[in-house]
């Protein structure tokens, strides 16, 4: 038998691996490109645009500066395994980003785009009352409507679909698979399709042009999936925990309250995000559900200020935009790792 | 701590029987095992002894009165899962207190007697972490606090040691043992190890198929099986069981002729010998084998023979293979170590005797 030599396949096995995770970067770099580029934008032209137009100018300059950077900052985190010195180099990129981009683009850059934050008659400054009849709102009414609309919806999903969720996993009573397959089914049809008998059925009962209209649809359409989503994550929790439970001497609702329901709070958290992005970012239903302009939320407010207004600001759109994606981005942000989880809980139910 | 009836007890889903007419009569104190293979039913027995399942039929009583309706989480019973079922929101500390949390015990005497517990069980360091963090046997000590802080009428086990290793299990055997002498609870345990029943427990009932087969001490279990299927459960290595005739003083077996005694033997027909493998020995005279195989169990050596009443099982106390394959000898053994069975009924002829 000849001599193996383990130093060689070593060095092999190092390079293999630095190879494959460089590739990997640059496969995963170029498939997010399409994806990051478009959001950048907005917010490059939310900060540098000047009434009336738009330049590519600034994005391609602040684009010379980050990607070197990126580039840079992958190249480190390939080769190179201290953590610490990763993150001094990361630190020392970022600083050179911040310099290069001061330089190249610092002069164009402003906030005169996110004037609407602070300035209640926005469009009348611009066009004069007369234009729409100074019916345009102040952002922060269309901000706090949105909250409102988001946060209830959000509310009355969780609670309905934890408890409905609960009660399909543990019971079984008569029509529970008939009332799962009925669940499913709601789901083929798109709740756009419904528009018109939601809109009359909503106007029966007296509700159109309130906030409660869209918040009751939004509520109600999305509830079957929500629900067997909590069925799966209920599914996932042992029986005999909760036997344990009632055996130690709790109630039923003590034992849902303190066992159960502290092991599903992943899929509270996750459906709570979705949820909420759901009544944030509405459209469809908040604009077929009011005749005129009887309530502004976020999404009727980023269209008529690009839409109603001629001329279009597309700084101020921007700005807009950039304002109303923000809280939705901040939730992902903070809480991906309940999203994903979601897919688990969603794959044992 | 409790007397504990269970009388003419059944329990059906449907058409499905898990437990068909059981009665029992459980001491102050005593421990129990429930012994049988899966599926005998002996899990639905504990559940609903502990309230999670009701009886179809039937009474279950504490102390003597009737508790067949009476609510789990009012009839103070401490159970260990075989999962453990341990609280994963909640530290080891605030899982063995959650009992305690429904009985309104004042939150100071509370912690002392969670801290007692855990003294006795030994956990009393790892108060602070959570289940995810402990090991096998830990969880397992968990949960045995757990159902023991509040002081039970009555502690049921099921199968809590299945989970653990082997040797963990031996002294967890022990372990289980000196708290329940401790604290004198009437605990049940359910197990499908014969080896844990015999250790453990006062005295074994033996299921099967949702039916007790035998209610007795280990040794009477052991010395006079009431049917074949207990017979064949308590034993390790499993008693032989041959298919035999019985006509008046004579057994037979092929062409074999044994020697019957004992009253009842007039009664005859198809019957069953069970001969166990530690009381074939061999001997000067009797049965001429042919050893077919030999398996070293360490202290002792299992040898399979093939004799003129079949294919026998014997153990010999040596941890040396002594006969090889193909070695020929006699075997023999005592009158009084044999069991024969009525076929028919499988239940044991008591006093009748095989003899070579």
């Amino acid at each position: 038998m000849t001599a193996i030599d383990w130093n060689r396949l070593a060095t092999r096995a190092r390079r293999g691996r630095r190879v494959r995770s460089a590739l990997l970067l640059a496969f995963l770099t170029l498939v997010s490109l399409p994806v990051i580029l478009p959001f950048f934008w907005v917010v490059v032209i939310s900060v540098s645009a000047r009434t009336g137009g738009v330049e590519a100018a600034v994005l391609w300059k602040a684009c010379a500066v980050l990607v070197p950077c990126v580039l840079a900052y992958a190249g480190v985190h390939t080769f190179i395994a201290s953590v610490r010195a990763r993150i001094i180099a990361g630190l020392l990129l970022g600083g050179l980003c911040l310099i290069g981009l001061y330089v190249l683009i610092g002069a164009d850059l402003h906030l005169n785009n996110y004037r609407f934050l602070v300035n209640p008659n926005l469009i009348e400054d611009i066009r004069g009352a007369a234009t729409i009849g100074g019916q345009f709102p102040w952002v922060w009414e269309a901000f706090g409507n949105s909250l409102l609309v988001a946060l209830t919806s959000m509310t009355l999903k969780v609670i309905v679909a934890t408890l409905a969720g609960y009660y399909l996993s543990r019971f079984a009573f008569r029509g529970r698979s008939f009332f799962l397959q009925s669940l499913l089914l709601l789901e083929v049809f798109h709740p756009w399709m419904l528009t018109i008998p939601i809109f009359l059925v909503i106007f029966w009962v007296g509700l159109l042009n309130t906030l409660s209209g869209p918040i009751l649809v939004l509520t109600v359409i999305d509830l079957p999936f929500y629900i067997f989503i909590m069925k799966g994550f209920f599914d996932a929790v042992p029986w005999d925990i909760e036997m344990s439970a009632m055996t130690d001497g709790a109630t039923r609702r003590q034992a849902f309250r303190h066992v159960v329901l502290p092991q599903v709070r992943g899929g509270i958290i996750a459906i709570s995000v979705l949820g909420f992005i759901k009544g944030w970012e509405e459209y469809v239903f908040v604009t077929a559900l009011r005749t005129g302009n009887s309530y502004w939320v976020m999404s009727t407010y980023l269209y008529y200020v690009a839409e109603d207004v001629m001329g279009v600001d597309y700084g101020l759109v921007a700005a807009v935009s950039v304002f109303y994606m923000l809280p939705s981005l901040l939730l992902y942000l903070f809480l991906q790792k309940y999203l994903t989880q979601l897919t688990l809980g969603g794959v044992k139910g | 701590m409790a007397r504990v009836d269970l009388q003419n007890v059944t329990k059906d889903w449907g058409t499905a029987v898990a437990v068909d007419d059981i009665s029992l009569d459980l001491k102050d104190g005593e421990f129990v095992a429930v012994l049988g293979p899966s599926g005998c039913g002996k899990s639905t027995t504990l559940f609903m002894l502990a309230g999670i399942y009701a009886p179809s039929s039937g009474d279950i009583r504490f102390d003597g009165a009737r508790v067949n309706d009476v609510e789990a989480r009012d009839r103070n019973v401490g159970i260990v899962f075989q999962s453990y079922a341990l609280y994963p929101n909640m530290t080891v500390l605030q899982n063995i207190l959650f009992p305690l949390r429904f009985q309104k015990v004042p939150r100071t005497d509370a912690e002392r007697e969670a801290r007692e517990i855990a003294r006795l069980v030994q956990i009393e360091n790892l108060l602070d972490r959570r289940p995810g963090q402990l090991s096998g046997g830990q969880q397992q000590r968990v949960a045995l606090a757990r159902a023991l802080v509040k002081k039970p009428n009555l502690l049921l086990l099921d199968e809590p040691l299945s989970n653990l290793d082997a040797t963990l299990r031996l002294s967890m055997r022990a372990e289980i043992r000196r708290i329940q002498r401790e604290l004198g609870v009437t605990t049940i345990l359910v197990t499908h190890d014969q080896i844990e029943a015999t250790t453990m427990a006062d005295r074994i009932i033996c299921m099967n198929a949702g039916r007790v087969e035998q209610i007795g001490t280990p040794t009477d279990l052991y010395r006079a099986p009431e049917t074949t299927f207990v017979a064949a459960f308590i034993g390790s290595p499993p008693i032989n069981l041959i298919d035999a005739r019985l006509a008046g003083d004579t057994l037979e077996i092929g062409d074999k002729r044994l020697r019957a005694t004992g009253a009842g033997t007039e009664h005859g027909g198809p019957v069953k010998l069970g001969l166990r493998p530690e009381h074939i020995r061999e001997a000067a005279t009797g049965l001429a084998a042919t050893i077919t195989a030999s398996e070293p169990m360490g202290r002792e050596t299992l040898y399979t023979a093939d004799t003129p009443i079949g294919s026998l099982h014997f153990l010999e106390a040596t941890s040396m293979p002594r006969l090889a394959p193909g070695a020929k000898l006699s075997l023999t053994f005592d009158g009084a170590d044999s069991l024969v069975f009525d076929a028919a009924t499988t239940r044991l002829m008591h006093g009748v005797c095989a003899h070579v």
